[in-house]
């Protein structure tokens, strides 16, 4: 903790922001119940307005794709959630790490095949691999976990599997390049923690003197809950906006130009943040591309796009994110370029 | 913990429910998420519900045991002091009330013929399994787009054969002949995927863009572009389905 706060302090020399932050974030007692009041009594006056923003063919488009992100995503948000919040509520810190070989070269591969127990898309993993660093667990194998989880899940496989009826080896190389794409990062990370000492990871403050395990579990949760719904908000603004705006043509261009199209998949994953659960089926009508580059779609998806790395950003930390997630494309977009060359 | 954060979750979780319970959550995501987000809705109620109690009780200055004089919110007992130095405000919470306010003042409409040239197309070939014959004694044999255009592309639409059809979809082009559309989707609208049928044999002009519409009629060919045509003989326009997608 104390190189985390000397890190901390050294990038951050004066205090006037947070004084700022805190001052803005503090509705006191009556002023949150305002604050809400108010905005549902402006919104019910703009109602007009929105009615007629919403016969224009592509605001509603916009709309309805924005609101169904959020919708899909809330039951695995609270299933994550949950799961975080139980986890801070009854299981002593420094548990889960001693459940991990010391060995950061097995506790990466270890806490990546913990991923296959958790069904859910990558909205639920964030929250959770954010519970595993504040208790303890070495940031690679917790990011290893992150990455894994939303992508190798028997849900997802199975998903993928009904969505490609007619090439079964697209179920196995999803299944590898993202196990393996998650090994690779998690140990990338842990060589570069070791050689800087610091993982990357903006800490909170661990938990001190918390009350009854009802109330740690309850307060938990709903912070985690604020937290990543708000963050899950801004991704579904960038998603909706580049799905309604980006024209087909575009799209059609760039599946006929060779080694690009596995960088536009890859951008499109990042771009569209379908759910883990449904980008097989994406993938799958991306009938243009080759099976390599959907394949591309399918591993990147789940472990970068803009929804999750602004989740991310909100968990561990702006720079951190900024740092992981360029480096969890890359070797998202190279794992599957080796196994599809292998497999498919 | 103030009122304010467990009043969003609370608002969060009463959305859902209601999405769940009237059926419009249809339009975004796909049918049978309807126990899940229940659930999800009920969780949210609770912890909302629990989270007020407590903020009011304790005047809304403290959370829980923890007298933590600079809380800020919706923060948790855990991360007391340096939540703003993560990029960890929790004020982004209050951003949820964004779709919390579409959904309780307009509800956005079920997606129209705007994608229908935007999104990649369903492959209806990937999904056809047995096609077993028609039975057109008794009128009009009611088809999804994807069957009929499976059964279109398949030996040149031998089952198609002498019956009549009857589709429903919505009209994606301002002019005759127009194409009826309905979306697939998978998880939600996110990954919606449409499905075109060309009607023709329609006199003037078909009813307006987007309009829900049942057509009943019999198929005639497969375009190059592998959408198939329908001459119709009725074109009826109905409200919009309450299960809008395929």
């Amino acid at each position: 903790m104390a190189t985390v706060a000397a890190v901390r302090a050294g990038t951050t020399p004066v205090e006037p922001a947070p004084e700022r932050s805190r001052t803005l974030s503090r509705p006191g007692a009556g002023s949150g119940l305002v604050g809400v009041t108010l905005v549902v009594l402006v919104a019910a006056g703009g109602r007009p307005l929105l009615d007629d923003l919403l016969d224009r063919p592509a605001v509603a488009n916009w709309a309805t794709v924005f609101v169904a992100l959020v919708v899909q995503a809330m039951p695995f948000l609270v299933l994550g959630v949950a799961v975080s919040a139980a986890v801070a509520a009854f299981v002593p810190p420094g548990v889960l790490p001693r459940l991990l070989p010391r060995r950061p070269a097995l506790a990466v591969p270890v806490a990546a095949t913990a991923g296959l127990v958790l069904p859910g898309c990558e909205c639920g993993s964030v929250p959770i691999a954010g519970r595993l660093v504040d208790q303890g667990t070495p940031a690679p194998a917790a990011l290893a976990f992150l990455l894994a989880a939303p992508a190798i899940n028997p849900v997802v496989l199975v998903a993928t599997a009904v969505a490609f009826p007619d090439d079964p080896q697209v179920v196995v190389a999803r299944f590898l390049a993202s196990f393996l794409a998650a090994i690779v990062v998690g140990l990338v990370w842990s060589r570069r923690t070791r050689r800087s000492g610091d993982d990357g990871i903006d800490r909170a403050a661990p938990a001190e003197g918390a009350g009854s395990r009802w109330e740690v579990l309850t307060a938990t949760a709903q912070h985690d809950l604020l937290h990543a719904g708000g963050f899950l908000v801004v991704g579904a603004v960038v998603a909706a906006t580049l799905q309604t705006v980006v024209p087909r043509d575009v799209v059609d261009a760039v599946a006929d130009a060779g080694p690009l199209a596995f960088v536009a998949l890859a951008a499109l994953a990042v771009l569209m943040a379908v759910c883990s659960e449904a980008d097989a089926f994406v993938a799958a009508s991306l009938t243009q591309f080759s099976l390599t580059s959907r394949l591309v779609f399918m591993v990147v998806g789940p472990m970068v796009d803009v929804k999750l790395v602004a989740l991310q950003a909100g968990t561990f930390g702006r720079s951190f994110a900024l740092r992981f997630a360029p480096l969890t494309l890359l070797v998202a977009t190279g794992s599957s370029a080796v196994v599809g060359w292998w497999l498919l | 913990m103030s009122p304010g954060g467990g009043t969003v979750t609370l608002l969060t979780g009463a959305v859902l429910l209601r999405l769940a319970l009237t059926g419009t959550y249809q339009r975004y995501v796909r049918v049978g998420m309807g126990p899940v987000l229940v659930v999800a809705g009920v969780v949210l109620v609770a912890l909302g519900l629990v989270v007020v109690a407590r903020a009011l009780r304790t005047g809304g200055t403290s959370a829980g045991a923890e007298a933590d004089p600079d809380d800020d919110g919706d923060t948790g007992d855990a991360h007391s002091h340096d939540d703003h130095d993560r990029g960890h405000t929790p004020a982004v919470g209050w951003l949820l009330l964004a779709p919390i306010a579409a959904l309780l003042l307009v509800a956005p409409p079920t997606l129209g013929s705007y994608g229908v040239d935007r999104a990649a197309a369903v492959d209806v070939r990937a999904g056809a399994s047995d096609l077993p014959p028609l039975d057109p004694a008794t009128g009009p044999v009611p088809l999804s787009l994807t069957e009929l255009s499976q059964r279109a592309l398949d030996h040149d639409g031998d089952t198609l054969e002498g019956v009549t059809v009857q589709l429903t979809g919505f009209v994606a082009d301002e002019t005759a002949p127009f194409r009826l559309a309905r979306y697939q989707i998978a998880c939600c609208a996110v990954d919606a995927a449409p499905v075109v049928v060309r009607i023709d044999g329609t006199v003037g002009d078909p009813p307006r863009r987007d309009a829900w519409v049942t057509v009943t009629g019999t198929f005639s060919s497969v375009g190059d572009d592998d959408i198939p045509t329908v001459v119709a003989t009725t074109v009826t326009e109905i409200p919009t389905p309450d299960d809008p997608y395929e």
